[in-house]
């Protein structure tokens, strides 16, 4: 038996153990006094602490108490317990990825700060796709979208990865062994392993079909294609290598195939050098496009098969080739020969492209090309482009198939059919008929809410991916957060089916190291983003008797009636994939300039003989009537906007709105415009538009159309002048003073400032800039810039810190409004500025972006009594949120209008409930740049945080701060070149050398506030 | 004694004797309100208490509660700053001016005009401290010694230069308006009974004047020397005020004429303001007739015209200077004033402030009191739209087209702007019940030259 064991602290305890334990039980060793202390009353009555006194201390402990339980709420940050080694607090780590939500394809950055990613940016060392779209740009926020599912769900309930995954792999099993139909419908995928696992799939399960369905549909360039060429498929354009560009209604500069061809248009519009391709628009509505061409020509879209046709025509002519056999309309305007004999002259160096959905069109524009010899130059069909592979017909199929009861299970992914399909009823009522409908939607969108099953997908920045978006170049997309809920990328739930252990990522992997990269390394393709492989150059001849199309297209033109619908997609929503993103909402339409809306574009003339009117509110707000537009049974009442340049006998309607239970920013705004898209024609005749009762309040951030002829403010010329005397439109202002006729910079109050640091500058080429809008959502998340909601951008109270404004030429100028025309005396000039306020019927387009100038001669800074801007030694106007007291003072005295007041708290305020109104939202802000409080200027600050960054960066590794380290948000995601940021002290920079340029002027310079922003002169090819 | 023409008119009528004066100015005082009084008090308390609770949710929500935007960030608070600033001048200009010019008609209206001058800009001040997007933060305008290093104000923005311009003014104006007020009050005590709680609150105020000689030789000397100190400020708050905008780069704003014309603007309200209060309180206190009598009333009809003038061909003159100029922006600026989306405001201030004056060139017009009441408010509505045009037309289409906007005012822009009104008036009727409301201590001092009993007894000996 073992021996109890003794523990001791001390030897007194092991040897006299009697004491201690006596004292153990006492807390006290000595016995304490209290007698002496509370036995002695008399010395208890003589202490001063009387019944005052501890009312006293009591009222203070209460009042001290009370004060205490009044402090602001504790949020606690956890620290990291193990810091990841490749996150440093306060540093941002950069990511190369790739972004494809199904329609648009980008190279790009992700920046994160502490594990989220918070900003994109092209990733500008690829070879492809490094422009971004402002809906990219701010693809950032749907990450953070509070309507995210947070776990799959069965019938509505929420339920578990497992039982869910089991339930379906157990229904597919079922289907396999009875060899039903499993459909799976996709958007356009691009990602090569995404494809090579659907083969094995498919290979698996032998009932298994993959349709693929865009929802705006690009079909008929494919079947065009299929028709001239024997293949299937989208080519590649080059807009930069074409001197003439002629495009039927193709909005190639925002939503036609490829982002890229912005850049490719505005590399090819090199003003300085000469070297400027000249573009012709003919279309209905006013698009981007059409607003950034050197002659647009407004046309009714069932004429555009004809216009093509005589352009083809008169091409065939002068290349000796048979014309078509089409009794052409004798009214073939001079303009239509003018463009054919441009492109003949660029014959090898043009480029004609079409919107339109009707395959004869196709052909002949691929006829026009053809005898153009643009194939093979500017127009690759070898390298083909993945970005739009939908297939009409096989969704056709699929719904009638729906509806007969032969699918018995349907799975979805980046497909919103019930939204998208002008026929949704029909598919609704197919998807009742099958068995199993399982969507792979982040979101319970309208498709999603409708099936059995949805399998949340991840964001795609929390996934991997590959994509193929051209021939010849491979990115790979990488996670660059853990994903925020419970979802799995729909690739790894296919594989798990399939019974592979492997994830997604070993299978691109794989796929990558088997099939693409050959013998290159696989983590510096994964660093890089992207890898190239040359593309072989294949033969195809062109196959196709047009005669037929060109009666066609005749018989089209003949036939149309009434009014003509054509549809177009709005530079921030699109097809409202990303409609309940509140920055893209609140982005302004760069054409019209209304936020928060779709509305039918209407001509003036048609809206003049229908009685529609734009009238404006006493609060400069804009109300617009309500139409009824009715189509085959599609109904909808939609507010009218007036747009200049609209063909007469046509109306255009956006895309991507009027969504339901999309989201709080995305619910309710706007009208559905798809259920109008009927047999995927982008336009639709005869449609009915009808003035009913009612008015809508408009929100737009620009309510003056013109630029009342104050043409300093953009300064234009043609190209021709410009080649002639480059100062043609830009003299250098001068005033008469007593020592005689000075350049302004010699007039001046001031002292200069003193530069011998950096100087930051920032110039902007209106030639160059196509007023796509990505620099202002790239803004607005850089600089946490705040959501204001309709309401308030109707009362201009918009915040964005840059803005891009829109002028219209008017038909009255200061040049032909001369007393000899009537316009004489006080009366004269009234009827003047009148007349110009009218935009012209055919207007030309010119956009401005405009920011904070940065003056070095600030009118803001004298002015604010509490010294809350001041100028810093690097040219640029600081804000001290801290110190502003809210004066707006220097608001008033700001000749651009660019500093934004906090009118209320737009942070944590149930009233503006947007992005930073929730938990989850707030993640995206900028740990860099604070948040505003309410009453409180703000305005650019040309990323000043950014600047501190590249010196700092270039500082700790011991060197001058190169060109190029420090950009400004805008300038970065700008992809045509358009902004160009630097140190003007650097002689050597770029900014430097277009600053010296011919073209440089300062907007207001006449007022003496002497600019550190410089804006070059438009200049246009006609 | 001074030695008055026979052949002026007396300043004093129906015959007062100096304990009549007594009496009469005693008696709104020491009497009880009567039924128009308290009628007048509920309104105004009611609209100053529901202006209060603007402001309040004002500070509360944002200035977002007001109808301002981007472009328009100025509209209804300056306006009503400048218009309650330039109401007071007429009270300095008053007091001070025509006691240096030696103006004995001055003497029974000075006392009021001063209560206005302060009460206005007690109003006045209001607004550029509520205005901010940060009230709590208003002292940052002050240049106090802080902890910030070398923070400081900034001694370039006219902003600054009106904290200074206004707090002057008020501080300047009140110790003047007070010390007229000791000897007054001093009879006020001497009449209470003893004892009673009006007695010594009187006696407090009074600071213990006994009317010694000394005390009436300082008396003269003090009032002396403050005249001389506001008569400056008469030409210099407005001055100030008016540079907010004229050294401004805003188009309509920049003008070199606008301290001048600012001034005479302010005098011309401020009379008006005037000709309002005098003749409300004549009609409420029928006791006071015969102190202020038909010839203060055209007197001060002419001061009005002639301001009124002034302030017209400083309009003509914007206009013109805008032609001459050949700056675009300055003349689409003013075109747009005259014809824009704001001409209705443009011909109300026009009408109102250059054409209405001139009825009283008709000596018939300018000495009927009704008419002269229907000017006065007349005046102030087109006073308060000259602001409003300056301000608001100046700034809602300015130099680039695309900013360009418009504004119109939410509930809480009239609300406040009602409530000034009713808190001027609260001020200003419990004035009338507790201050002499005429100088009686200076206007006895006319009695024997001016009063009409004197004159005819003078008249009677030659």
């Amino acid at each position: 038996m073992a021996k109890e064991k003794i523990y001791f602290q001390s030897m007194h305890e092991l040897e006299n153990n009697s004491i201690l334990k006596e004292h153990a039980e006492k807390e006290f060793v000595n016995e304490v006094s209290t007698n002496e202390f509370l036995g002695n009353e008399e010395n208890l009555e003589g202490n001063s602490t009387s019944r005052r006194d501890f009312l006293k201390f009591l009222g203070f402990s209460t009042a001290a108490a009370t004060i205490a339980a009044c402090e602001t709420p504790v949020q606690h940050a956890i620290p990291y317990v193990v810091k990841p080694e490749e996150v440093i607090p306060g540093i941002a780590n950069w990511y190369a990825s790739a972004y494809f939500d199904g329609h648009e394809y980008a190279s790009v950055l992700v920046k994160t700060r502490e594990g989220r990613p918070i900003n994109i940016k092209g990733n500008t060392d690829a070879p492809y796709g490094s422009g971004l779209s402002p809906r990219i740009q701010g693809s950032v926020l749907s990450l953070y979208d509070s309507k995210r599912l947070t776990a799959p769900m069965k019938d509505g309930a929420a339920t578990d990865w497992n039982s869910a995954m089991a339930d379906v792999k157990t229904k597919l099993d079922q289907f396999a062994g009875s060899n039903e139909k499993v459909v799976f419908m996709t958007s356009t995928l691009i990602s090569p392993s995404s494809k090579v696992l659907i083969e094995e799939f498919k290979a698996k399960y032998s009932n298994f079909e993959h349709v693929t369905y865009d929802a705006v549909s690009h079909s008929a360039m494919l079947e065009a294609n299929a028709l001239s060429f024997g293949k299937r498929v989208m080519p590649t354009y080059r807009f930069d290598k074409a001197d003439v560009i002629v495009s039927l209604a193709a909005d190639f500069l925002q939503d036609w195939t490829e982002l890229d061809h912005r850049k490719q248009f505005a590399k090819g519009r090199n003003a300085d050098t000469g070297m400027m391709s000249r573009h012709y628009q003919f279309e209905s509505n006013m698009s981007l496009t059409g607003s950034n061409a050197d002659f647009r020509h407004p046309v009714k879209a069932s004429q555009q098969g004809m216009i093509a046709v005589a352009i083809y025509n008169a091409i065939a002519k002068k290349a000796g080739q048979p014309t078509l056999t089409v009794n052409l309309d004798s009214k073939l305007n001079a303009q239509i020969e003018k463009a054919a004999n441009d492109l003949w002259k660029a014959k090898g160096k043009s480029l004609v492209v079409a919107g339109s959905s009707n395959v004869a069109l196709q052909l002949v524009v691929n006829g026009i090309n053809e005898l153009l010899s643009n194939y093979g130059s500017t127009i690759s069909i070898s390298t083909a482009s993945h970005l739009k592979q939908g297939d009409d017909a096989a969704v056709n199929a699929l719904i009638k198939d729906m509806k007969g009861g032969k699918v018995a299970a349907i799975m979805m992914h980046q497909v919103n059919p019930m939204y998208t399909l002008a026929n949704s009823a029909d598919f609704a009522a197919g998807l009742k008929k099958v068995k199993l409908s399982v969507s792979f939607s982040g979101k319970a969108d309208e498709t999603a809410s409708e099936c059995q099953y949805i399998l949340p997908n991840n964001h795609f920045f929390e996934s991997w991916n590959d994509a193929m978006p051209i021939d010849g170049f491979y990115s790979l997309a990488q996670p660059t957060i853990a994903p925020l809920f419970d979802t799995k990328q729909w690739q790894d739930v296919f594989l798990a089916w399939m019974g592979s252990e492997m994830d997604f990522y070993s299978y691109i992997k794989n796929n990558w190291k088997a099939n693409v990269l050959g013998l290159a390394s696989w983590s510096s393709a994964l660093h890089d983003g992207f890898f190239s492989s040359a593309v072989e150059a294949t033969e195809m001849t062109f196959n196709a008797d047009l005669n037929k199309y060109a009666q066609e297209l005749k018989k089209e033109a003949s036939s149309a009636k009434g009014t003509e619908l054509t549809f177009y997609t709005k530079s921030g929503i699109g097809i409202g994939t990303h409609a309940n993103n509140p920055w893209l909402q609140e982005l302004p339409d760069p054409i019209s300039r209304t936020t928060w809306d779709n509305y039918l574009t209407m001509s003036v003339a048609d809206a003049k003989a229908n009685g529609f009117a734009n009238p404006m509110q006493s609060n400069g707000g804009v109300n617009g009537n309500l139409a009824k537009l009715s189509l085959n049974g599609a109904e909808v009442i939609v507010p009218v906007l007036i747009q200049p340049g609209q063909k007469a006998g046509t109306v255009g309607l956006a895309f991507g709105y009027g969504r339901m239970n999309e989201g709080k920013a995305a619910d309710n705004v706007g009208v559905n415009a798809f259920p109008f898209y009927q047999n995927f024609s982008n336009t639709q005749y005869n449609v009915s538009v009808e003035l009913v009762d009612g008015e809508h309040e408009f929100a737009m951030t620009q309510v003056a159309s013109t630029m009342m002829g104050r043409d300093k403010i953009v300064r234009e010329s043609t190209l021709e002048e410009f080649i002639a005397n480059p100062k043609v439109s830009n003299a250098p202002m001068t005033l008469a003073t007593h020592k005689g006729i000075q350049p302004l910079s010699k007039v001046t109050l001031w002292e200069n400032h003193e530069r011998d640091v950096h100087f930051w500058n920032l110039s902007i080429d209106l030639t160059k800039c196509t007023g796509c809008s990505a620099c202002v959502v790239a803004c607005h998340a850089e600089n946490n810039v705040p959501v204001v909601g309709k309401e308030e951008v109707r009362k201009s109270r918009d915040m964005h810190w840059l803005r891009i404004d829109r002028y219209y030429s008017s038909d009255t100028t200061k040049e032909n409004a001369t007393a000899d025309a009537g316009y004489e005396g006080v009366g004269g000039a009234m009827d003047m500025f009148l007349e110009m306020e009218i935009p012209s019927e055919t207007p030309e387009v010119v956009f401005q972006p405009v920011m904070c100038q940065h003056c070095n001669n600030a009118p803001c800074e004298t002015v604010c009594p509490v010294a809350a801007t001041s100028h810093s030694m690097e040219g640029l106007n600081h804000m001290a949120y801290n110190r502003c007291i809210g004066t707006r003072y220097c608001a008033n005295n700001c000749p651009y209008k660019v500093r934004r007041f906090n009118w209320f708290q737009y942070s944590d305020n149930n009233k503006f409930d947007f992005n930073m109104n929730d938990d989850l939202g707030k993640m995206v802000l900028n740990p860099d740049v604070v948040v505003r409080s309410r009453g409180v200027m703000e305005k650019c600050t040309m990323c000043v945080h950014m600047l501190q960054r590249a010196k700092l960066d270039a500082k700790k590794e011991g060197r001058q701060l190169k060109d190029g380290d420090a950009l400004t948000a805008c300038a970065a995601a700008c992809d045509t070149g358009a902004m160009v940021f630097g140190d003007a002290l650097d002689k050597d920079s770029n900014l430097s050398k277009v600053k010296e340029g011919p073209r440089s002027y300062f907007l207001l310079e006449e007022v003496g506030t002497n600019p550190s922003v410089v804006y070059q002169t438009k200049v246009r090819n006609k | 004694m001074h030695y008055e023409s026979p052949i002026r008119e007396p300043l004093v009528l129906n015959d007062k004797t100096y304990s009549q004066i007594t009496e009469d100015i005693a008696a709104p005082i020491e009497g009880r309100a009567n039924k128009h009084w308290w009628t007048l008090f509920i309104i105004s308390l009611a609209t100053f208490l529901w202006g209060m609770g603007c402001i309040a949710y004002t500070v509360g929500e944002g200035i977002g509660v007001w109808g301002l935007n981007k472009t328009v960030n100025w509209a209804w608070d300056i306006t009503n700053f400048v218009w309650w600033v330039g109401i007071g001048h007429a009270g300095t200009l008053i007091s001070a001016v025509l006691l240096l010019f030696r103006q004995k008609w001055r003497m029974s209206i000075n006392r009021s005009a001063e209560a206005m001058t302060i009460f206005a800009v007690v109003q006045a001040g209001l607004f550029p401290i509520i205005h901010m997007g940060r009230p709590w933060l208003a002292y940052y305008v002050l240049p106090l010694p802080n902890q910030f290093g070398s923070l400081w104000v900034n001694f370039n923005s006219p902003l600054l230069w009106d904290v200074f311009a206004i707090s002057t003014y008020l501080s300047v104006s009140l110790v003047f308006w007070y010390m007229g007020l000791i000897p007054d009050f001093a009879m006020i005590r001497d009449r209470a009974k003893t004892g009673k709680a009006t007695q010594k609150i009187y006696q407090i105020l009074s600071f213990g004047w006994s009317g010694k000689a000394k005390h009436w030789q300082r008396f003269e000397l003090i009032s002396l020397v403050l005249a001389g100190l506001a008569t400056p400020l008469v030409l210099s708050v407005h001055t100030i005020v008016s540079m907010d905008f004229a050294t401004s780069v805003i188009p309509g704003w920049h003008t070199t004429i606008f301290p001048p014309y600012f001034v005479a603007g302010a005098i011309f309200s401020g009379f008006a303001m005037v000709q309002t209060l005098l003749l409300v309180m004549r009609k409420v206190i029928p006791g006071l007739q015969s102190y202020i009598t038909i010839q203060h009333i055209e007197l001060m009809n002419i001061v009005i015209m002639v301001t009124g003038s002034i302030v017209g061909v400083a309009y003509i003159t914007e206009l013109f200077i805008a032609y001459y100029s050949g700056v675009e922006y300055e003349q689409y600026a003013f075109l747009n004033r005259a014809t824009g989306p704001y001409a209705w405001a443009y011909w109300c201030m026009m009408s109102c402030n250059v054409f209405s004056p001139q009825f009283m060139w008709f000596k018939k017009l300018r000495t009927s009191i009704a008419f002269t009441f229907i000017i006065s408010i007349i005046v102030n509505i087109g006073m308060w739209f000259e602001r409003f045009v300056i301000i608001v037309t100046s700034l809602h289409r300015d130099y680039l087209p695309s900013s360009w906007s418009m504004f119109s005012p939410s509930f809480v822009d009239v609300s406040i702007f009602i409530g000034t009104i009713g808190f001027f008036f609260v001020l200003f009727l419990l004035y009338s019940r507790t201050f002499p409301v005429i100088a009686q201590a200076e206007l006895k001092s006319i009695v024997k030259s001016s009063g009409s009993q004197y004159k005819k007894d003078r008249k009677d000996e030659h």
